[in-house]
């Protein structure tokens, strides 16, 4: 290796180059092919590493040990806490008996969608990125997900953020956003699409939850929650305004 | 603490669980080590937040008090004893040779994982934090406490030695 430029590919691929001597470098790279085929290395390397190092996730036991720590409950709170996950438990499955009879077939995602937010409300811990920063929870995605999506600006809304997690629909990976409105709970469901077909906003009410579905760009998006329709209306074209290319 | 400090630690220390938990166990080699050093360091660090000072970097912060904890515990004395992190290791000449990176792209998941694991602590610490948390090479000098400088050669040779443990292998078996 002769090359005098070999000894900046690591801070190259580590993006630690200052923007000029990145840009100048990316240069060089079209000219030369030692230095170019050092850097793919570095990269697969480097893939390959990051890949195999994230190996372990903290046990749920040692997550719930952590958090008992951080919220302190008493033993009427921590009792009426089961409680309440429970009766959500009964509801979940009220709710899925109830969809399923009502099955709908041009929307089969969404019974199941129910059942993860009221799963979701029921859980002592509802997200795994705790933020009302769009600029933290979106981030959080990266890595987690294999594709990406925008968040609203909420400012000015009767929104709030509360965060999000990473959510699965047949098999596929999402994001789940938690949004508050005054008391009521959002959850909206982030999926890459099958179909590449726009369709637009749908709104459908039961007795129980309103729903929206609707498809952006390659995004298919759900919205579930107890509020009424004009709030699932507004948030929703919120969301479409962000994702619109 | 006050609820709202003990909010706001939550907030910043929640999501980083799995990182933290990762990097403990890939220290300690051992699911119940990891746990004890991950508990002890959000109770160290939840006892200490009212000391640490708004608007610097909470995440270099966090990993700093695990690492420091796992340096003073048995397996960390132990591993620090038996660690030889040879800051002085020869400059090998390595390949860069398409065949090379041939053999990269052929390494499983599980070579890669014994290759990171049998790194001495000083480089496994280095790798670990800047290819896996993917910290700025400043975070990293931040939560080991060491000079930039030694945290660009400490990840070379990290990655040198992953390298040649990967190439060596898959020689061996062809």
């Amino acid at each position: 290796m002769s090359c005098e430029w070999r000894q900046r590919i690591s801070g190259y691929v580590d993006n630690e180059l200052d923007p000029a001597s990145q840009k100048e470098f990316s240069l060089h790279l079209r000219t030369c092919p030692e230095c170019s085929t050092a850097m793919l290395e570095e990269v697969t390397l480097q893939q390959a590493v990051r890949s195999a190092g994230r190996r372990f996730h903290a046990p749920p036991d040692l997550r719930l040990a952590v958090e008992n720590k951080l919220r302190p409950r008493t033993r009427f709170g921590f009792a009426w806490r089961w409680g309440l996950a429970a009766a959500c438990l009964v509801v979940a499955t009220w709710v899925t008996v109830f969809l399923y009879s009502q099955k709908d077939d041009s929307l089969p995602a969404i019974a199941e969608l129910v059942d993860l937010h009221v799963a979701t409300l029921a859980s002592p811990n509802p997200v795994d990125v705790i933020s009302t920063d769009r600029h933290t929870v979106k981030p959080w995605f990266q890595g987690k997900l294999p594709f990406t999506f925008n968040l609203p600006e909420l400012a000015n809304s009767p929104f709030v953020l509360v965060g999000g997690k990473v959510a699965y629909l047949h098999q596929s990976p999402g994001a789940e956003l938690i949004y508050e409105f005054r008391k009521h709970k959002i959850s909206v469901f982030v999926f890459q699409t099958k179909s590449n077909k726009p369709s637009p906003l749908t709104l459908r009410k039961n007795s129980s939850f309103t729903t929206a579905a609707w498809e952006e760009g390659t995004l298919d998006c759900y919205l579930i929650t107890d509020a009424t329709g004009d709030e699932v209306r507004q948030l929703a074209s919120m969301f479409q305004d962000a994702n619109r290319s | 603490m006050s609820g709202t400090s003990n909010e706001e630690f939550e907030r910043l220390a929640l999501p980083l669980l799995d990182p933290l938990y990762n990097f403990a166990r890939w220290l300690c080699g051992d699911s119940d080590e990891a746990r004890d050093l991950v508990q002890e360091t959000f109770a160290k660090a939840l006892r200490g937040f009212g000391g640490f000072q708004g608007g610097t970097n909470f995440r270099a912060w966090i990993f700093r008090i695990l690492r420091n904890t796992f340096l003073t515990s048995r397996t960390g004395l132990e591993r620090q004893k038996t660690s030889q992190e040879d800051e002085g290791v020869e400059e090998t000449a390595v390949s860069h040779e398409t065949p090379e990176l041939i053999l990269i792209r052929q390494a499983d998941t599980e070579l890669v994982q014994t290759a990171i694991g049998r790194l001495p602590l000083a480089f496994q610490e280095v790798i670990l934090l800047a290819d896996i948390e993917e910290m700025r090479y400043q975070e990293v000098a931040e939560t080991l406490s060491i000079p930039i400088g030694t945290v660009m050669s400490r990840l070379a040779r990290a990655r040198k030695q992953v390298r040649r443990h990967i190439v060596e292998a898959l020689d061996k078996q062809s």
